[in-house]
Order: structure tokens, then C-alpha cells, then sequence
């Protein structure tokens, strides 16, 4: 049975060709629906003592961990959490119970009189420094001698730089709808990766994964905040359902998913560099702390990342990194526009900019000397088979923002400036990374995806994958992609529905892996199809399946594998002026320049990198989540700010053009990984003084301005 | 208390309480499901609506606020001249939305195209700072409406040359 859309103006979903993918979840409902509500963990830490619900009126269930049929877990990259808290709770908002009626505000007032007796406990918010039972997970890699190689260095600095929990703000709040179809427990939610929801309902249920079918619904803009949580969304909604005998939804509302649901991770980067006398890198010492809240359903992936990014685009012979994930008892934490690269890369290019300093040099100079080159050794020993574009990106975003005039002009302002109405308060910064593409680096990730292909007797293309949940542009790209191998026109060639009993499973659909990984899918599918196609009769199918060959291994401070295929290259510079009394500071323009291999549709990748970088200069300006002494978000969801459009400066997009036969690369990480360090470049010249953590608070501009 | 406005061009009425909200009543009284009721605190730009041709969050809005107002929601703007100007223009500019946030734009395109034949880009910024999702790109929507508003100039200036 198909969900029914709400809209009498809406569209029919019992129409043929409709996609799911095209319904939005909150229009969603089905005859006799049941709403979910949940009954949260009032207190951080604890042993759970008793949920009392009030006396419940005709047609309302609660539901306990004990009515739960199969296990009371969902399991995220090898991380375990309760869909409800059983014995304990972790955090303020943990699931401890749903409540499932059909009337929303009769739910409402029942959850609210419904009361949660813990046991309360100390909780534990510490992560810089932390107990060995927090650390989920551990990294440690040593290359060359670096204690050597800092001892007989000509400067040593040393820096720390945080990066705070960001709020997504995705199209549509979390939820989602379960129903029976037939013998099967449908659900339908917007989710970045229908497989685990497929799976995670399974095991909840008790049931094989056969039994469930996933139909995402429209995704929307999600920012990597939707890859897990759907997940333990559609459990309670399929509890609901199962016990109910009825078809039951979950629609959290702005402020219960603000509150509740997973935000990025806060990390913490300390670094200590050694530079010899010409300013080239001769040592670099890492200690990563990652906060990922309660359970860190994507915490041994994030390190990871965060770990192997941190020698960011530069070479070093002696390099030392360690890094931990550690739980806290805030709500879990996690992804955020990528999965834990970005704060790496924004701690080392931050502190970039004093290497350069130190050495007398200016930040592209001093880049150029240190950046990684073809055949540079990365931090796994293996030699980097590509050269980065270095010269190229900086010499065209030194051209269009007029880099090295302005950073020289604002140095010597700042070095002759006698008080604040002495000249502008003016400063750019510059920034430099890349954006690995391939597969996922832990072990515990899925790293085997596939995508089907079946050219009909009427030539028409049909593509299946279950990535086919993300955005219309990613689809039209794959389309694209084929009809150009194919020499099929654009019309014949469709994806289908990502439907989890039709689409093969292509895992999840992050920022990146719809153009890098699924896209390479698509291109080799069809081309499998071309070699068959006079050949064979008509219809062909082809399905292509995708493996990393050398899953990266931690093993006695050594990395052995694969860190990615390819990468896309990209930099950022960033030019800002600070109020002379308020101190605050105003974007005066944005450059990005890109290498994203082939590019399939420019305007579009221009589009979604100016889109991107506004998001990243909202986070490094305006964004911040504080949490409460008790763990709990202490912010309000309407009080949460992004950048306003008309406070944007110019953003200036390029990118560089590429070989038709290059790989395509994905882009939509880059701008997250350069603009905040160019940004945090740009405040600290500006002011002449080091920051530790964007935005920069009005604390640190008080201690700025009394120095 | 009944409330008699004009809805989407036509004249309608309807029953409400005090605390009724225009959203609700929208959706569950005339099944416009175009206004969303998301975050319920006017900040979202998802349950936007024109109300004498200036943009109004109809989930803030009192149901008795409407009473003798014209409301035109994504529905009703979706029937019209000026819609098929707007969607010509994002098409041209190359806007693409999340598919949660587009009604929101565009009705904030209708009400600045309205207000101005030439929309500088601060005003179409201003405007569009009601409908703050992150997934569109602000320079290629400032060129989405300012197509959109030469589109509009151009079939009045037709119209009025018949």
C-alpha cells in the first residue's frame, strides 16, 4: 500500500511513475495512521528506574525496550546505541519510551505528563582531556623521527585550534513512516542511506532484511545529517506499527530534532611544528581529540579521516599524529558537510599562515615550498600518483582577488597601525586542501556497492541504484553520464526509484560519493553494456561493483592502504575588515578556485560551490551550538543564526578545466575544508592576533582588544 | 468566529478560534498543502504565503488576521502569469532548489517582482533572507529573479503594445 500525500493539490501516489522519492514525508499519512511521539531521557547520566505514563485513553500504546521483538540496537560503522534506553541513559533526549495514538496534540499532552525516574549519575562532558574508558576509538601513526627531527629544528611552534558543534539545518525535520505491505514492513523516510535503515528495522524486528522494504522519501539539502539518524527513526516507527497493527509516523518537530538529534562532532586539534632555516615542514606533531557524544555511531570513521587529513596538502618526512574519539554525555555527534576531515585541514591551514609568518615568507610562497607534489610520500608511505594543481589554483585566485598586493598592503597597515582609528582593520587569508574520493576509510564501514543497468529493446536506458534517494542535480548527473557513453539521448536514460527490493544496494549517499563513487558505477555499467551492445540481443543488463582493494589498517603506528583513488584540489582566500568598535568582522569578498577533474555540468558545480561556501562562511562567522552543564544543547532552534544572504560578500567561483577522459571528482566537501581557515587567515591578520576556535566570540575580542 | 477573505481569487469563509493558525486551516480546511507547518515560528520560510501581495508566514499568522485579505498561496500563485515569469527565470539563472524551500522562494520572488520591475540585488537578498535554506547558491538567485523581473516587464510592455 502506497502512503497517501496529505495535499488534495498534491500528487496522487498511487500514479504510475511516481518515485518516492519525489513525496515529502510530513505530507505524508495512510488511513488509521498512528502518531509517534517520544519520551525522552530528562538527565544526562543515569540508571533508568521506571517510565509512568498517565492513564491512557482508548487506541494509545506506550512502548518499552521490553516490547521490542528483536535486538534493542542499531549498529552505525561497528558502533552499537540503544533504540531505547533500557537500563541506562546517556544523554539529555535519549529515547526512553514512544507513545503511539491517533490524535497528535491528545499524543502530546500524554507525553508530556508522562514521567522518566532515573537514578541520576555524574555525567562526563570533559573530551581535551579525557578518562581512558571515554575513547571509542584510537589512532596512532608515526612516520620518520619527529622527536628527532624537533630537536634539531630551527623554529618549533606549537598551536590549538577547536572546531565547535554545527547544527544542520536540513530541509525537513527527522522521521519517519511504517506500514505493512503485504508480508513486508514498508517505511518511508528521508534518509541518506536506505540499506541501513533496511537493516536496522530488521534487527529490531527480528526479522531478515527480506522482510523489510526502504522507499526514501525527497531528501532535500541534508549536509550528511540524515546518514544514520533516519535510521532509529523508522525503528520506532516500525515498533509503533508492529504493535499497533496500524501504520504509525514519526515527525519530530524543529525544536525536539534541534534539540535531540546528531550534530557535527567537536574536535580539537594540538599540533607542534618544526620548520628548518629556508621554512620548509621538518616536523609535525598531531594530538586529535574528537568529541562524538553519546555512543559515536560514526566515530571510528571520523577519526580516521580526521587522521589522515591532518597533514593536510603539505609534506613532511617526520610526522607523529594521535588521535582519539571520545563519548561524552551529550547527544551523539557526528558528520557535518563530510566526515571529520574538515576540522584537520582547518587546524593545520590556520596554523599555516604563522609558519609563514616565521619564516618570512608570505602564505602562497611558503605553501608552495611545503605542498605536496607528485610522488611525495603520504602519511600511509605510499607516493601520491597525481600532481596537485598547487601553482595553478594559486596563481588564479591570486589573480582574481589580488592576493599578493592585499596580503602585503594589510601587513604593513598592521605592522605601522599606533590605535583603532589608525587605517582599516583589514586582513586575507589564504587556504589550501583537497577532497579525497573513493570509499570509506574504517573498518567497520561498508566498502561494497553496486549499480545495475538494463538497455531495453526500445533503447531506453533504465539505471538502479539505492543512491537514487539524494538530489534531482546528482541524478541528472548520472543520466548524463550514461547518455554521453551510450551516444543515448538524455530522455531515454532513467534512474529508478530507489526502492530497496528493486535498487541495488550502492551505499550511502554522502556529499561526495553520488558523483565520485556512484558515478564511476554508472560509467561502468553502461560501459560493460557498449561492449555487449552488437553483440548481444536486446535487453542487456549489466551490474557494477565496486570494492576497495586495501582497506586502510592501523596497526603499530603504521597506515597501510589506500587513502583515496584520486582527489580534487581546491583553495580558498577569504578577505575581511573589522569593525573598529564592534570588532566584528564583514566578509569583503570570497574566491574559490577548484580542480574537480571532469566536469559534467559546470554550472551546476559553480552553483553548488558558491552554495557551499556561503554555508562554510556562515559556520566559521555566525554558527555555534553551546551545550548546557548538563549536556543538553543549551541554544534555542529560532535563536540559531546562518549568514543572511545580503550579508554575503561576492563569491567568485573557478574551476579548472579538465581532460573529458579525467576521472569526475567530488567537490562538495572543498569549501568546508578551505574558506573557514581562510576566514580564521583573513581575522587574524586583520587584527594581528591568533584565535583559537571559529567564530571568533566576543571573549577572545575583549582579551584581543585589552593586549 | 467566521471570517470571509479572498483565497487565491476566489471569496471564501470560513470558521476559526482565536488560536487557530492560517497554516492549519490552509492545509486541513482547504487541503493547500503547498505552506508547510515546520518549524512554527516564522523562521523557516516554508509556510510563506502572499497577503495583499506582501509575504506573510502563515504558521505565525492568526486565522482572524486573514478576514478581509486577499491570500494567495503557492497554489494559486502557481496559476498565474507571473508565476510562469518567475519559473522561466530560476530555469534561465539555473536555480535549483531542495524541493522543500522552492515554494517559499518563489513566492518570495512574486512578492519583490511585485514591488519592484527592477530589483536591485540587496532587495531581492532582503526578501529572500525570509526562506534561509542553505541549498541555494544567493548570486544565482539574485539572476533567477532579475530574469524573472525582465520577463514580467517584457509581457506587460507586450500587452500594453496590443
Amino acid at each position: 500500500m502506497a502512503p497517501r500525500g496529505e495535499a488534495a493539490a498534491g500528487p496522487d501516489p498511487g500514479a504510475a511513475g511516481l518515485q518516492a522519492r519525489e513525496l515529502i514525508l510530513g505530507d505524508l499519512s495512510q488511513p488509521g495512521m498512528v502518531h509517534v511521539a517520544t519520551i525522552r531521557s530528562p538527565t544526562a547520566c543515569g540508571r533508568l528506574v521506571s517510565v509512568k505514563a498517565p492513564t491512557l485513553p482508548k487506541g494509545y500504546r506506550l512502548i518499552l525496550p521490553a516490547d521490542i521483538p528483536g535486538e534493542n540496537r542499531i549498529v552505525s560503522f561497528g558502533a552499537e546505541l540503544p533504540v531505547l534506553a533500557a537500563e541506562r541513559v546517556t544523554y539529555v533526549g535519549e529515547p526512553v519510551a514512544l507513545l503511539a495514538g491517533p490524535d497528535l496534540a491528545t499524543l502530546g499532552d500524554l507525553a508530556e505528563s508522562t514521567r522518566v525516574l532515573v537514578e541520576e549519575e555524574e555525567g562526563t562532558f570533559s573530551w581535551k582531556s579525557f578518562a581512558s574508558e571515554q575513547v571509542v576509538a584510537k589512532r596512532v601513526a608515526v612516520i620518520g623521527d619527529p622527536e628527532l627531527a624537533f630537536s634539531i629544528a630551527d623554529k618549533v611552534l606549537e598551536g590549538e585550534y577547536d572546531s565547535g558543534a554545527l547544527e544542520h539545518l536540513y530541509s525537513e525535520p527527522q522521521g519517519a513512516l511504517a506500514a505493512f505491505d503485504y508480508d513486508k514492513m514498508a517505511i518511508w523516510c528521508a534518509t541518506q542511506w536506505p540499506y541501513h535503515v533496511r537493516d536496522c528495522v530488521a534487527l529490531v524486528l527480528g526479522g531478515a532484511g527480506e522482510d523489510v522494504v526502504v522507499r526514501p522519501t525527497r531528501l532535500g539539502f541534508h549536509l550528511d545529517g540524515k546518514l544514520w539518524y533516519p535510521s532509529l527513526l523508522a525503528c520506532h516507527a516500525a515498533l509503533a506499527a508492529l504493535l499497533c497493527k496500524k501504520p504509525a509516523r514519526i515527525l519530530l518537530s524543529r525544536e525536539e530534532d534541534f534539540r535531540c538529534t546528531t550534530k557535527r562532532a567537536r574536535s580539537s586539534v594540538s599540533l607542534r611544528t618544526g620548520l628548518d632555516a629556508t621554512g620548509r615542514l621538518t616536523a609535525l606533531d598531531f594530538r586529535i581529540s574528537l568529541n562524538v557524544g553519546a555512543f559515536g555511531p560514526l566515530a571510528e570513521e571520523m577519526l580516521s579521516q580526521a587522521c589522515v587529513a591532518a597533514t593536510g596538502a603539505y609534506s613532511c618526512p617526520n610526522v607523529r599524529i594521535e588521535g582519539y574519539a571520545v563519548t561524552t554525555n551529550t547527544p551523539p555527534l557526528g558528520a557535518f558537510a563530510g566526515l571529520g576531515a574538515a576540522p584537520s585541514f582547518f587546524a593545520l591551514e590556520s596554523e599555516a599562515a604563522r609558519l609563514a609568518s616565521a619564516a618570512g615568507q608570505d602564505p602562497v610562497s611558503w605553501k608552495s615550498r611545503n605542498v605536496l607534489r607528485k610522488g611525495s610520500s603520504l602519511v600511509t608511505g605510499d607516493p601520491l600518483k597525481e600532481e596537485p594543481p598547487y601553482e595553478e589554483i594559486a596563481g588564479r585566485l591570486g589573480k582574481a582577488s589580488d592576493f599578493g598586493r592585499k596580503w602585503a598592503c594589510y601587513e604593513l597597515v598592521r605592522k605601522r597601525r599606533a590605535g583603532r582609528d589608525d587605517g582599516p582593520l583589514r586582513g586575507i587569508g589564504f587556504a589550501f586542501a583537497y577532497q579525497g574520493a573513493g570509499a570509506f576509510l574504517s573498518g567497520g564501514a561498508p566498502n561494497s556497492y553496486s549499480v545495475e543497468a538494463t538497455l531495453d529493446k526500445e533503447l531506453r536506458l533504465s539505471l538502479k541504484t539505492s543512491a537514487a534517494a539524494c538530489s534531482g542535480t546528482m541524478i541528472d548527473l548520472w543520466r548524463r553520464s550514461a547518455s554521453d557513453l551510450l551516444g543515448l539521448p538524455l530522455e531515454e536514460v532513467s534512474v529508478a526509484p530507489p526502492d530497496t527490493d528493486l535498487s541495488p544496494n550502492s551505499g550511502p549517499v554522502t556529499l561526495s560519493r553520488g558523483l565520485t563513487v556512484v558515478n564511476k558505477l554508472v560509467e561502468r555499467a553502461c560501459q560493460a553494456i557498449q561492449k555487449r551492445r552488437f553483440r548481444d540481443p536486446l535487453p542487456i543488463s549489466a551490474k557494477a561493483v565496486y570494492r576497495i582493494a586495501k582497506p586502510l589498517h592501523w596497526e603499530n603506528g603504521r597506515i597501510e592502504g589506500s587513502i583515496f583513488e584520486t582527489a580534487a584540489w581546491g583553495g580558498a582566500v577569504v578577505e575581511v575588515e573589522l569593525d573598529p568598535w564592534t570588532l566584528e568582522p564583514k566578509p569583503l569578498g570570497l574566491w574559490l578556485c577548484a580542480d574537480g577533474g571532469r566536469i559534467v555540468a559546470p554550472s551546476r558545480a559553480r552553483a553548488a560551490l558558491r552554495s557551499g561556501a556561503a554555508t562554510a562562511l556562515s559556520a566559521s562567522m555566525r554558527e555555534s551550538l553551546e551545550f548546557a552543564a548538563d549536556g543538553a544543547i543549551g541554544a534555542e532552534y529560532y535563536r540559531y543564526g546562518i549568514l543572511p544572504p545580503g550579508e554575503l560578500p561576492p563569491i567568485h567561483v573557478e574551476i579548472l578545466e579538465a581532460d573529458r577522459r579525467a576521472p569526475a571528482k567530488g567537490l562538495g566537501e572543498l569549501p568546508n575544508d578551505t574558506v573557514p581557515a581562510a576566514f580564521m587567515a583573513a581575522v587574524a591578520q586583520a587584527a594581528g592576533a591568533n584565535f583559537q576556535s571559529l567564530p571568533v566570540g566576543p571573549e577572545a575580542l575583549a582579551d584581543w582588544e585589552e593586549t | 468566529m467566521t471570517i470571509h477573505f479572498i483565497l487565491n481569487g476566489e471569496d471564501v469563509s470560513m470558521n476559526a478560534t482565536s488560536a487557530d493558525r492560517l497554516v492549519d486551516l490552509l492545509r486541513e480546511r482547504f487541503g493547500l498543502h503547498g505552506a508547510q507547518a515546520d518549524c512554527r515560528r516564522g523562521t523557516c520560510g516554508k509556510c510563506l504565503v502572499l497577503m495583499d501581495g506582501r509575504l506573510a508566514p502563515s504558521c505565525l499568522l492568526p486565522a482572524f488576521k486573514a478576514r478581509g485579505r486577499e491570500i494567495v498561496t503557492y497554489e494559486g500563485f502557481a496559476q498565474t502569469d507571473e508565476y510562469a515569469d518567475i519559473a522561466a527565470g530560476f530555469a534561465e539563472a539555473g536555480v535549483e532548489c531542495c524541493g522543500f524551500c522552492d515554494k517559499g522562494k518563489i513566492l518570495a520572488a512574486a512578492a519583490v517582482v511585485e514591488r519592484s520591475s527592477r530589483p536591485t540585488k540587496e532587495e531581492i537578498l532582503a526578501e529572500m533572507a525570509e526562506v534561509p535554506c542553505r541549498c541555494t547558491d544567493p548570486e544565482t538567485l539574485v539572476r533567477g529573479v532579475q530574469a524573472a523581473a525582465e520577463r514580467r516587464e517584457g509581457r506587460r510592455y507586450r500587452r500594453a503594445s496590443q
